[in-house]
């Protein structure tokens, strides 16, 4: 909630995409910078909140993860409805997953919030011996459908929180802070403000 | 992947039966259309009427039951009936399966023209695959089981709604549209109630103005005097009380207003004090104000140890009466039952705030070997097994002992076996696994290319078996063989029961299965045994959870009328923060031990075979307080209900559990429709 003084920007963002291709694990290590290996799968969905400070403003992310496979597919427009950005998550060793984001990405484009920023981002970036998915191929699509493409890696955390501080500043910039409050944040350099943990 | 999906579907008996219903049903439209006429003799109209419209009582498409859909105007009233046809006339009885239903379940459905002024909601589904369907949600609070519009359709039933009532997309979700919502509560009190002349025009136009901008707040969960408590309020005493008060104006009008916003929470007592008091103007009783405004109203010197301060308590009192009287009415509850929940409701919260219902029965140290041996014959049948399920709901079973006795509770060995058929069984079970296990081990490299659906089944299996429990010792470490038999289990499974085949979930389950019985053949039956019970949640249109979450949803407005109307008002009916927790028997709630224990005591049965959304009740009621207390919203909830992992003290929520189990007695049938998941198989043997 917004007690510091600083304007906030809630931002609703949800990540879709095929199961296991990463969509937990890019959250825990935005939110919480945490990675696990045997990440258990996300039953039902899971919401997370992590505020990023992107220049005059900071963007509050109310995150809503998903459980991606396919049987739970009808519950996913109560989690995408509404949203100001997804995050559609294939896994580059995947081609079947990439396959998968680009339906997602068509769902969204026919149901979804139509200024609905949309990125689309190849994780498992480390696992360059197993690609499947080349970068230009998703770049080119990711063009041609008005996407945000980066390719990321929740285990290294490659491209991650560029990933959501592009879209941070995407967002439309409907309720600007006033400049006159004070801001605890170096305007240089755009970071992490606070975060709020998800578990036990 | 859309090639997969398309199997998926195709694969789905009910989806099938509704694609070729699709074309003869609406033939079948036309004629009843036709015959039905469009005005009925009696002066009422059939302005809109839609066949092949089904619920589902249970997840068996043989046992759906279609019917038709109509509104109907009378006067100037619009009325919705779903009326189930004739069982031979039953076209939507699955292809084969001549399911007959009993006549009263048939009834039990039925929808009788309800005004849809009772409506407060409908929430329309319309998936780009798969069936549309609908939920209505009455002002009540209760909701029909969800409408499936076989023939599609339920874009044209809305539009037709919308030029007989005042239909709104709720600005929360588009899929959701409020029913004669009209934006300002105190207008939409007053334009539905015939207000007397005699109202001073002053004193409305100053004081509804006021009262719009409190309800404004109110929508938005912003109002700044949060922490307004009603702590009069008992609902035994105003049961009692209810009786004595008689034709007030005043009264009559708040009963209205409070009919109209049907809100039982302390929210809704706030938000219709508000209105109430505001509603003075059409009293006179000059200083009617609620002891809560008193540090900020003006009229704080009216209010204290005079007159004035009691008539306010008896109004405070009033203004429960209602509300309670609409939550019992609409539950269908007797008043005794209402009186019951009142005194549970009064002793509940004589307790500390943190303190639970501390009603169940003692919980008893788990059976051990000893006693085990007492309840079996010289030929290891077990005589009392009832006493059994009873002695293991209050205490579980020890660990060494779970292997032999789970079997029992999962229904695998028949409690009457002895040790020589149970050793036959053994035998017999093991070289059947072996059959179908081979039948996906023979699958040769070459035909695993042609064979999507085995592929893809393999690659989700494999993903979620690597990431199932992987702290507990039996399954960490690179290489574990116990991983591999998850594995080798799970994709058994979905070779045994093809239709279901394999969904998240199930690795959860399988997982302690299989760390008890340390032995793939059982753990494997004992998980086929359990997925007969469980089976239904992981249905592809949700259906078993939805009629899971409905029951749970009528638990709580039955048991915990409060917070039952404080998540109607927060838009959090559908329960879906409890998902995780019945989806997989709250597997991810609790450390592993304690996770096999709750799951020993609800495989008993005892109370209810229901105990799990009794659990859920438990632990909702447990933090009623903060959620109300902090407002939570749907996303809140969901994340406050998920951090609860590893924080709920299970021994005491049993107990609690058991409490509201018992509390609710017999009015759990009318909380929980029959076949709602997990329904025992009639030759069950568990329930004699």
């Amino acid at each position: 909630m917004a007690t510091t003084g600083i304007n906030y920007i809630p931002a609703k963002l949800v990540l879709l995409g095929e199961m296991g291709t990463g969509k937990s694990s890019l959250v825990l290590r935005f939110v919480k910078g945490q990675f696990f290996d045997y990440q258990e799968s996300t039953i039902g969905a899971a919401f997370f909140t992590q505020t990023l400070a992107v220049n005059e403003t900071t963007a509050k992310f109310e995150i809503w993860d998903t459980a991606g496979q396919e049987r739970y597919h009808s519950l996913a427009p109560m989690y995408y409805r509404g949203a100001a950005a997804a995050i559609v998550v294939y896994d580059i060793s995947n081609t079947d997953s990439f396959t998968r984001a680009k339906k997602w990405v068509e769902e969204l484009r026919q149901h979804g919030n139509p200024n609905m920023v949309i990125a689309l981002a190849g994780n498992k970036a480390d696992l360059v011996d197993n690609k499947q998915v080349e970068a230009e191929v998703a770049q080119t699509y990711a063009q041609d459908n008005g996407l945000l493409f980066l390719e990321t890696s929740a285990k290294t955390a490659q491209g991650v929180n560029e990933l959501f501080l592009e879209i941070a500043r995407r967002l439309p910039k409907a309720n600007p802070t006033q400049p006159s409050r004070m801001i605890v944040v170096d305007r240089s350099s755009e970071r992490l403000v606070s975060t709020s943990y998800y578990c036990c | 992947m859309q090639e997969a999906e398309l199997h998926d579907l195709s694969d789905d008996p009910d989806y099938v039966a509704s694609q070729q219903q699709g074309s003869g049903g609406s033939e079948n439209q036309k004629c009843t259309r036709k015959s039905n006429g469009p005005t009925e003799p009696n002066g009422s109209e059939v302005v809109y009427s839609k066949d092949n419209v089904a619920i589902h009582p249970t997840q068996y498409a043989s046992e759906r039951i279609s019917g038709r859909l109509q509104l109907i105007k009378r006067d100037l009233s619009l009325f919705m009936t779903w009326i189930p046809y004739k069982q031979s006339a039953s076209y939507g009885v699955g292809q084969g399966s001549r399911v007959k239903l009993p006549e009263k379940d048939r009834n039990l459905y039925t929808i009788r023209a309800v005004p849809l002024t009772d409506v407060r909601s409908i929430r329309r589904h319309t998936p780009t695959l798969g069936w549309q369907y609908i939920i209505m949600v009455l002002t009540s609070g209760l909701a029909f089981p969800p409408l499936y519009f076989y023939n599609g359709g339920v874009r044209e039933f809305l539009a037709t709604l919308k030029q007989h009532v005042f239909l709104v997309r709720s600005a929360d979700d588009a899929n959701v549209f409020l029913v004669n919502d009209l934006q300002d509560p105190l207008q939409r009190s007053l334009s539905s109630l015939e207000l007397p002349r005699a109202v001073p025009v002053a004193n409305v136009a100053s004081s509804s103005s006021s009262l719009a901008s409190v309800h404004s707040d109110d929508n938005s969960n912003q109002r700044s005097n949060a922490d307004y408590h009603d702590s009069s309020f008992s609902p035994t005493e105003s049961v009692g009380r209810h009786r004595q008060k008689v034709r007030d104006p005043a009264r009559d009008l708040s009963i209205q207003v409070l009919e109209k916003f049907s809100l039982v929470t302390k929210f809704a007592r706030e938000t219709t004090s508000h209105l109430l008091r505001e509603s003075q103007i059409f009293d006179n009783i000059g200083g009617y104000e609620k002891q809560q405004q008193v540090h900020s109203s003006p009229v704080k010197n009216q209010v204290g140890g005079d007159p004035v301060s009691q008539e306010l308590q008896d109004k405070n009192q009033i203004i429960s009466d209602p509300l309670e009287k609409i939550a019992c009415r609409n539950g269908k509850l007797c008043e005794a039952a209402a009186t019951l929940v009142g005194t549970f409701e009064l002793i509940d919260s004589k307790e500390a705030e943190q303190q639970s219902l501390v009603w169940g029965k003692p919980r008893l140290p788990p059976l051990g070997h000893e006693e085990w041996a007492t309840f079996l014959d010289e030929e290891g049948r077990i005589v009392d097994s009832k006493a059994l399920r009873k002695r293991i709901f209050y205490g579980g079973v020890e660990h060494g002992l779970r292997k032999e006795v789970w079997k029992f509770l999962l229904g695998y060995n028949e409690f009457h076996s002895t040790y020589a058929e149970r050793e036959f069984l053994e035998t017999m079970k093991r070289s059947e696994y072996e059959t179908i296990k081979h039948q996906w081990q023979s699958i040769s490299p070459a035909q695993a290319r042609r064979f999507a659906k085995f592929k893809e089944r393999k690659s989700l299996i494999e993903k979620d078996v690597v990431r199932t429990d992987r702290s507990i010792p039996f399954y960490d470490g690179d290489e574990n063989p116990n991983v591999g038999l998850l594995r080798d289990i799970l994709l058994t499974f979905s070779f045994y029961n093809f239709d279901l085949g394999y969904c998240q979930g199930m690795s959860d389950l399988l997982s302690p299965i299989l760390f008890v019985m340390e032995d793939e053949s059982e753990a494997f039956w004992c998980f086929v045994s359990l997925m007969e019970r469980l089976g239904p949640n992981f249905n592809r249109d949700q259906n078993g959870m939805h009629s899971q979450l409905l029951a749970l949803s009528k638990l709580v407005e039955f048991l915990d009328s409060p917070l039952h109307c404080y998540l109607r008002q927060a838009d959090c009916l559908n329960f879906f923060f409890c998902f995780r927790w019945i989806l997989i028997q709250f597997k991810r709630e609790f450390v592993y031990e304690k996770t096999m224990r709750l799951w020993e005591v609800l495989w008993t049965h005892y109370l209810s075979e229901h105990f799990h959304l009794y659990m859920c009740v438990a632990i909702l009621k447990k933090h009623r307080k903060k959620i109300i207390e902090e407002r939570m919203d749907f996303d809140t909830l969901l994340k406050f209900i998920n951090e609860l992992s590893c924080h709920i003290t299970l021994e005491a929520t049993l107990k609690d559990a058991e409490a509201l189990c018992i509390i609710a007695g017999e009015n759990k049938a009318a909380c929980i429709p029959p076949g709602t998941p997990p329904s025992l198989p009639v030759e069950g043997g568990l329930l004699e």
